[in-house]
């Protein structure tokens, strides 16, 4: 189980020429074997990228089934050419990932060089090693002066325009209020009920709210997303089901 | 006649020595007040009241300081009460003497040239640190301090403007202010005429003026603030807040001469922009009509684009501040005062 998104599917990886699918696996158990021992590799980017994987489906094994167990024991054997590794994964790394809950490497992308090979090239590492970071930390620059004074006109820009909404809402309400009461009240006029004004109020108020709410739906972008997004799932789901 | 004027003039210039020309100004000043006068008045009482102070310390006593952070940690041997941490900063580096605002002394915000009491750890702030938000509260209250410099100086003699008090500083709101009853009447200051007091507040910053704390008893600083009817009522129930119980904590940076918990910043130097960008009319329950004064500052060591600052946060700085009106409290309830 990979811990990471990769694409998968098969690449052609130049290692030498005419080597073949042998000289790939060479290549990879190569990349693999230095990664276990230096714990920073620095080979192409297609070579680093195809190897990580096998690289963590190795430890995920060793964390997984630890060092009674023959197959993982074999796996091992295969990919560290190097049998002195063998307790370092066991010893070392198995500890090291216990509780990892993200995945065991990181792969950085390096600058492409020129004059140079033309391969891009990349940065393979074990998490948790002993090497100074590939990526400088960030300053934090939230509490800066400046930072915290623009950071207020900002709150201060969104809480206006809140404002501005919600007073044209109000001010489109009470409009469609007495478009509403003007029609119920004529249609109530043809009927000539005696309880003619409670009725037009009553009808005003339920026919009012959905009005209100399909306007919503035209001018607050989050409104209509949400609402409409969530319809058109439950309908598939009815779909499906059905099928 | 001719030969006559200047002939009363020359017996005027010789006849009226030194005395009598304390008596004439005396005499002038018990009829109308100046700002200048009273500002005059309160820097002798702070530097006889320093002399004061400094002439207690009778021996020299040493203490450990261990400075924590750039460029290295050491540990330097200081006098007792009479170095400061800027002091230890020209021991160690100029870049810390000139970008440092402030110091922690024990992990307690310290002003730059407050003398140190005991052996101590000593950490510099400056405005690029990852937290510096210590700082900027520090800094917008001097610049409430330095908007009292430049509303005393900024007018002519006949208009006596009476400093209140300024609230807490708070830097979201975005601006910072100074209560104050100008008196000017029915005069409304226009932009230029802002500008002009921005000004005043800008050149402060190539003037370099250090800002010194000075703690003095409450008769010292009655005497001080006798002129100003706001500061005079409100000082009682600042010492009573104090931990002696009657002492009151004053600032000063050149002639200016304020009341202030603080901490401020080390140097005037240290504020780069500074505007002044509206008066509001104010109403405190006690203390009558005042005016309330916004500004808005940037540290020297802060850069920002003039489209962002003068298009985005100047017309908010304008914006009546939301931040509690001075009031004084009873002696009786010591709540803390918005002031200071």
């Amino acid at each position: 189980m990979l811990r990471f998104r990769h694409r998968m599917r098969p690449r052609k990886i130049p290692t030498t020429i005419h080597a073949g699918q042998e000289g790939r696996l060479k290549r990879m158990r190569q990349i693999v074997t230095g990664l276990i021992r230096y714990e920073r590799v620095e080979p192409t980017f297609a070579q680093a990228d195809e190897a990580r994987q096998y690289a963590e489906r190795l430890l995920y094994l060793a964390i997984k089934n630890g060092d009674k167990h023959k197959e993982t024991m074999d796996m091992a054997d295969f990919w560290l050419l190097e049998k002195d590794l063998i307790h370092k994964l066991f010893k070392v790394l198995v500890p090291r990932y216990q509780n990892h809950t993200s995945c065991f490497t990181d792969l950085h992308k390096l600058a492409v060089e020129y004059p140079g090979s033309g391969f891009p090239r990349a940065v393979l590492e074990l998490r948790g090693n002993p090497w100074p970071p590939v990526v400088p930390k960030q300053r934090d620059t939230r509490y800066l002066l400046s930072n915290i004074l623009l950071a207020g006109a900002r709150k201060d820009y969104h809480n206006s325009k809140q404002k501005a909404r919600e007073q044209q809402l109000l001010q489109q309400k009470p409009q469609q209020q007495q478009k509403q009461a003007l029609s119920s009240g004529s249609e109530s006029v043809k009927s000539s009920r005696p309880h003619q004004s409670f009725s037009a109020s009553s009808s005003s108020v339920d026919s009012g709210i959905p009005e209100i709410e399909e306007d919503d739906r035209s001018e607050n972008g989050t409104l209509v997303d949400g609402t409409s997004f969530s319809r058109g799932s439950n309908s598939t789901l009815h779909n499906n089901s059905e099928r | 006649m001719a030969t006559a004027i200047p002939k009363v003039k020359w017996l005027l210039r010789s006849s009226m020595t030194c005395r009598l020309q304390k008596f004439f100004k005396r005499a002038y000043s018990s009829q109308k007040l100046t700002n200048a006068e009273v500002r005059q008045k309160r820097v002798e009482l702070f530097n006889a009241e320093k002399e004061r102070q400094m002439g207690l310390l009778t021996r020299v006593e040493k203490i450990e300081v261990r400075h924590k952070g750039v460029p290295e940690e050491c540990t330097l041997i200081m006098n007792k009460d009479l170095s400061t941490p800027f002091n230890c900063a020209m021991h160690i580096h100029e870049l810390l003497m000139t970008r440092s605002a402030l110091a922690l002394v024990n992990g307690e915000p310290w002003d730059m040239h407050r003398p140190m009491e005991r052996d101590c750890e000593l950490q510099f702030l400056h405005f690029q640190d990852e937290d510096s938000r210590i700082l900027n509260n520090a800094f917008w209250r001097t610049c409430s301090f330095i908007l009292g410099h430049v509303l005393e100086t900024a007018f002519k003699d006949e208009y006596y403007v009476e400093l209140c008090s300024f609230p807490p500083p708070n830097v979201s709101s975005g601006s910072f202010v100074y209560d104050a009853a100008l008196n000017l009447g029915d005069w409304k200051l226009s932009q230029t005429e802002l500008n002009c007091l921005s000004r005043i507040g800008y050149r402060l910053s190539f003037a370099d003026l250090r800002l010194q704390r000075l703690q003095v008893p409450v008769s010292v600083a009655n005497e001080m603030f006798a002129d100003n009817r706001f500061k005079a009522e409100q000082i009682s129930a600042i010492a009573a807040k104090s931990k002696s119980g009657s002492e009151v904590t004053v600032y000063r940076a050149g002639d200016h001469i304020d009341l202030s918990s603080g901490p401020l910043i080390g140097s005037t130097s240290q504020i780069g922009r500074y505007s002044v960008c509206a008066v509001h009319d104010v109403e405190s329950p006690t203390f009558g009509k005042l005016q309330r004064v916004q500004g808005l500052a940037l540290p020297t060591q802060l850069t920002m684009h003039s489209w962002t600052y003068d298009s985005i946060l100047r017309p908010r700085a304008a914006k009546l501040n939301t931040g509690p009106i001075p009031v004084l409290r009873n002696l009786q309830a010591q709540g803390d005062l918005p002031a200071h």
